[in-house]
């Protein structure tokens, strides 16, 4: 039987955050992690993210994830399994782990569970056809293990995962039949169903998956339009050609262990499922078991790796390390969650949240005592439901094109305009994301009140040096030059595809949805850095298409 | 659920079950099956279900062998649509001990007086009957082919459904709160979901027994003991019989579905109503059962958990009219072996609530036994 | 439109169809527990990780019940299999202070 001061069940965001935030106050950790590398869902993203600067934002899901693991590794304190599966808590208090192919028994003092989440499975016929895949299935097979998994995918889900796997595939060279979504409304980041409607995938919302076919394998897909009450509507039914569906429907807490350690439950449909009740310090109804991350709510990977530090530093904190320090960086890792959740983005959370708050207080004495001797009382996310945010009404809500009074608006003067270039923020969506305003020296770009604001340019101050281009996770600045020259302006944009057009190419323009707009000559190309890896591809168009030249095509591929 | 009934039967696992069966067949159907959570979701729905008819009592043998027989056609006695997923194929029962050896033949001699076609099996064929055994130690061995396995959710629900189309009625997720007892006489139940006026009251309810026959002023020696069990991930058929050894306190048997479920029982046990399962006892049996079956090493736990023995002192069954409520019947005590002899002691307990004759004696199974010294001793138990 | 729900899998583990789902619920059984005890419906290596949510909803969606009021089964350990040998050896290593020696 191994002894430990603080076992993390789980080595992605939230488990390594977790077993960082624990150490640093002191505390011995066992860190336990399924798979060979560390990182949990880290490994395979490929994408910038979002959040601030606390929370990485702007480096890229793959390096936050290398990050992290070195961090673990360089700490003496922190020791860790991989390929290591914790199979069951039982009611002693014994954590038992299959461990380099041994059954190995763990007593810690403290448990953090941080077990992350699963993917959602659907029902419909053909639904187990070989080519019928999850989104992070797909994900694997790309980013970690070098595989294209198909030619031609149907995306099912318009949700985070569904836009940035699609993003993915087209970068990977697999085409997107499209992206349908049972709801009335895109829910994830416009800014990345924007990038890849300029890519030439359509979004289409309101759209259901009525079966998979094919003999042996995927060979397509029906898809219908649904009205309110999600029921397919007869004559919109199309064909879809494809050899792989990609289900990115959502994500359950991968909640057995909590269920198994006798921790209080609750269904939550705002959270993604049932959760363990958590409080604040994000402890249990069973003392001295923690949750973090996906399990107790699904959120993005920046909320995940806050509540793993906010999990890790109360855990060290309840057997008494660093007392004084400890409460102060519990707080502010509780003011960093609120703020993430503070959006409209965030509002289901904060719902969510508050409801099993609720239901604890009814139903759990022992636990409310609990939470009363940690002496926080602050309520954070009713904080943040008090902010009033504004949703996106508009048809960019639907396909993730912006209107043109919504463009008119971010739009500079005419005169400033003609005055020489300057940054187009198409950022039009609360979501908590703030690099742009770092990445600009001369502090052009600002937000109001928080992160969540929609950032705003200061046309005076902006010289159009084309910095934030690269920088921003959404790929949504551009920068525009009206002085290039009589007959041509210039237009810069982000590009993350491989090849990378040289100056003096030739490439197709294209608008916000994919639409070709002519072929325009590639002035200049600069590369963002080994790191960032986003190149910023100068183009000349005519004047009157420089509102509208959002993407290129090199070859037949749109990008 | 009507206010009142001929007779309430407290307890939804195959006991109360195939009793409100057995007393609809004969004509009482004015019967309620009260369970508080779903049918099986006690110790039918835990056990392992075997069914075996090697036993070392005279009593025990006739009521397992005249229970497989009703097993062998349940679908057909209940009118059940479903697959009651028996399968006979045998039990190998080996000693490891000397003492052990000449106890099973005595057994033998019990089996063959009522009828079991069991057989002692040379040492040098029992590897003819499950090939990969370890036969280290193995003093002897005994074989029945006829013994075999059972779904116990099927045979429980057949049961209940053949019982529900005669007009019994079941309740489920309904707790039996209190025993309504005036002058001597039971008169009904207190559930979550109203009280129950009864002629007759049948306790049905494993572990709780005794508890819940202290609600009427009865006490019986009857107490749950916590029993584990794994299950494997399914693979090819590899053994037919359950193998079962008392000095090891093991069985383990491969299903029809190809998984390997198996048991064992802890001497140092305490009594206790808990069904968490412990780590302890998954590293034991596996250890434990790999010693005689080394291939099944390689094989996968994919489950384990733990239910209830419902202990007697003599590890036989107690069927008991309580003294101080009369027409309070409890039926438990089954230490272990209830589900493979639930169909005879169904029509035992029916036979004797509808007047009619029984080839058994009821009185053998009161708790009187524990008084004149007349008990049922069982040598064989698990 | 014509019934398909011989072709919805519910459960990959052990192939149990929606078809077979709806059937258990239209003979009224009304839970989980006693849904995957009639047709082994997470009873597979997943342990029901896939299937439990899908048929919790299929249980909503007939008895008009919030997904909140949908009684979840129980959920048992281990929650990946692990093998019998590994498990004996763990006991070994006990029982014999750590020594490898196998005991009959």
């Amino acid at each position: 039987m191994k002894h430990i001061e603080v076992m993390v069940i789980g080595g992605g965001p939230a488990g390594l955050c977790a077993a960082l935030a624990a150490s640093s106050l002191g505390a011995k950790v066992l860190l336990v992690e399924r798979d060979e590398i560390p990182g949990g869902q880290l490994v395979k993203q490929t994408h910038k993210f979002f959040g601030s600067e606390k929370q990485y934002a702007g480096d890229r899901g793959i390096h936050i994830g290398q990050m992290l693991l070195e961090n673990v590794i360089a700490e003496q304190d922190i020791e860790l399994w991989t390929d290591s599966t914790v199979l069951a808590i039982y009611e002693d208090g014994v954590v038992t782990v299959e461990h380099e192919g041994k059954h190995t028994k763990v007593k810690p003092d403290r448990l953090i569970i941080a077990t992350g989440a699963a993917e959602k499975f659907l029902s419909f016929p053909g639904n187990d056809l070989p080519g019928v895949y999850g989104a992070g299935a797909v994900q694997t097979l790309m980013n970690v293990d070098g595989v294209k998994p198909a030619k031609r995918v149907l995306m099912v889900g318009a949700g985070n995962i569904g836009l940035i796997v699609s993003y993915q595939l087209k970068q990977a060279g697999v085409e997107i039949a499209a992206v349908i979504e049972g709801l009335p409304k895109i829910g994830g980041y416009l800014v990345h169903a924007s990038k890849i409607q300029r890519a030439g995938i359509p979004v289409l919302t309101r759209h259901t998956i009525l079966e998979a076919y094919g003999n042996g394998q995927v060979e397509g897909a029906i898809i219908a339009s649904i009205d309110e009450t999600w029921q397919p509507i007869p004559g919109t039914e199309q064909k879809i050609p494809c050899d792989a569906i990609c289900l990115a429907v959502g994500l359950s807490p991968l909640t057995e262990l909590a269920w198994q350690a006798g921790c209080a439950m609750a269904f939550v449909r705002e959270l993604s499922g049932h959760v363990p009740v958590v409080d604040d310090l994000l402890e249990s109804s069973r003392p001295g078991i923690y949750c973090a991350g996906d399990v107790s709510g699904i959120e993005e990977a920046s909320a995940a790796m806050v509540e793993g530090r906010l999990a890790g530093l109360s855990a060290a904190f309840s057997l008494g390390y660093e007392a004084n320090e400890a409460k102060a960086l519990q707080q502010s890792a509780m003011e960093e969650l609120a703020e993430l959740r503070a959006g409209p983005m965030g509002q289901h959370i904060r719902d969510g949240i508050n409801k099993v708050k609720l239901k604890r207080k009814i139903g759990n004495h022992a636990f409310e005592n609990q939470t009363e001797k940690s002496g926080i009382v602050k309520d954070y996310s009713s904080d943040a439901t008090n902010t009033c945010r504004a949703e996106i009404k508009t048809s960019l809500i639907n396909d993730g094109i912006p209107t043109k009074e919504e463009l008119d608006a971010i739009y500079p003067s005419d005169k400033r305009l003609t005055e020489g270039p300057i940054a187009i923020v198409e950022c039009f969506q609360e979501i908590p994301c703030n690099p742009c305003v770092k990445a600009c020296k001369r502090g052009a770009i600002s937000m109001l009140r928080d992160i969540n604001d929609v950032p705003v340019v200061d046309e005076e101050l902006c010289n159009g040096c084309g910095l934030c281009i690269s920088l921003c996770p959404g790929l949504a600045i551009f920068v525009v030059d009206k002085s290039y020259s009589g007959d041509m302006a210039l237009i810069k944009l982000p590009f993350e595809y491989v090849p990378v057009p040289k100056s003096g190419h030739f490439v197709a323009g294209l608008d916000r949805a994919g639409r070709e707009l002519g072929r325009f000559e590639v002035v200049r190309v600069t590369s963002g850095g080994d790191k960032n890896k986003t190149f910023t591809v100068s183009l000349a168009v005519p004047h009157d298409l420089v509102m509208e030249v959002r993407g290129i095509r090199i070859g037949e591929q749109a990008i | 659920m009507k206010k009142s009934y001929d007779v309430v039967i407290i307890g939804g696992g195959i006991i109360g079950c195939s009793v409100a069966f057995e007393l609809a067949k004969r004509g009482r159907k004015d019967v309620l099956v009260v369970e508080q959570e779903y049918l099986t979701s006690g110790a039918t729905g835990r056990c392992g279900a075997g069914i075996r008819q090697q036993w070392g009592s005279m009593l025990n043998a006739t009521l397992a062998l005249e229970s497989t027989h009703v097993f062998e056609n349940l679908e057909e006695y209940t009118g059940y649509d479903g697959d009651c997923g028996l399968n006979q194929g045998g039990y190998l029962l080996i000693a490891y001990t000397e003492k052990e050896w000449e106890q099973f033949q005595k057994n033998l001699e019990i089996q063959h007086q009522v009828g079991i076609n069991s057989h002692a099996v040379p040492l040098d064929c029992i590897k003819e009957i499950v090939p990969h055994i370890n036969t280290d130690g193995i003093q002897g061995a005994c074989f029945c082919a006829s013994d075999g396995h059972a779904d116990p959710f099927h045979c429980t629900y057949a049961y209940a459904k053949g019982a529900q189309g005669m007009g019994v009625e079941i309740v489920t997720y309904t707790k039996v709160t209190g025993l309504k007892v005036e002058n001597g006489r039971i008169r009904g139940v207190a559930t979550t979901r109203g009280d129950i006026e009864a002629k007759v009251v049948i306790n049905a309810t494993g572990g709780h027994a005794a508890q819940m026959a202290m609600l009427a002023g009865d006490e019986l020696p009857i107490f749950p003991e916590r029993h584990q069990i794994l299950i494997t991930e399914p693979v090819a058929h590899i053994m037919n019989p359950m193998v079962m050894s008392f000095h090891r306190h093991f069985y383990v048997q491969q299903t029809p579905h190809g998984s390997v479920i198996m048991g064992m029982g802890d001497p140092n046990e305490p009594v206790s109503l808990n069904t968490k399962a412990s780590w302890q006892y998954l590293e034991h049996n596996a250890w434990v059962v790999t010693q005689t079956l080394p291939a099944f090493r390689n094989l996968r736990v994919v489950r384990q958990w733990a239910g209830h023995y419902d202990m007697s002192p003599d590890r036989n069954p107690i069927i008991n009219e309580a003294k101080s409520a009369e027409g309070f019947i409890t039926i438990a005590g089954f230490s272990g072996h209830g589900f493979m002899v639930a169909p005879r002691t169904a029509i035992l307990v029916s036979n004797y609530l509808t007047g009619q004759q029984d080839s058994l004696d009821i009185s053998r199974f009161s708790v009187e036994r524990y008084k004149t010294g007349e008990l049922l001793l069982e040598p064989s138990v698990v | 439109m014509k019934n398909r729900d011989a072709e919805i899998m519910i459960c990959r583990c052990e192939d149990v169809t929606r078809e077979t789902i709806l059937k258990c619920i239209a003979e009224g059984y009304q839970t989980l527990d006693e849904i995957k005890r009639v047709t082994r419906a997470g009873m597979g290596p997943c342990q029901g990780r896939t299937c439990r949510q899908l048929i919790a909803a299929e249980l909503s969606r007939h008895y008009g019940m919030p997904m909140e009021e949908v009684m979840m089964t129980t959920f048992r350990p281990p929650v990946k299999p692990i093998s019998l040998g590994a498990l004996a050896d763990a006991y070994e290593h006990e029982r014999t202070g750590h020594k490898h020696e196998k005991i009959v």
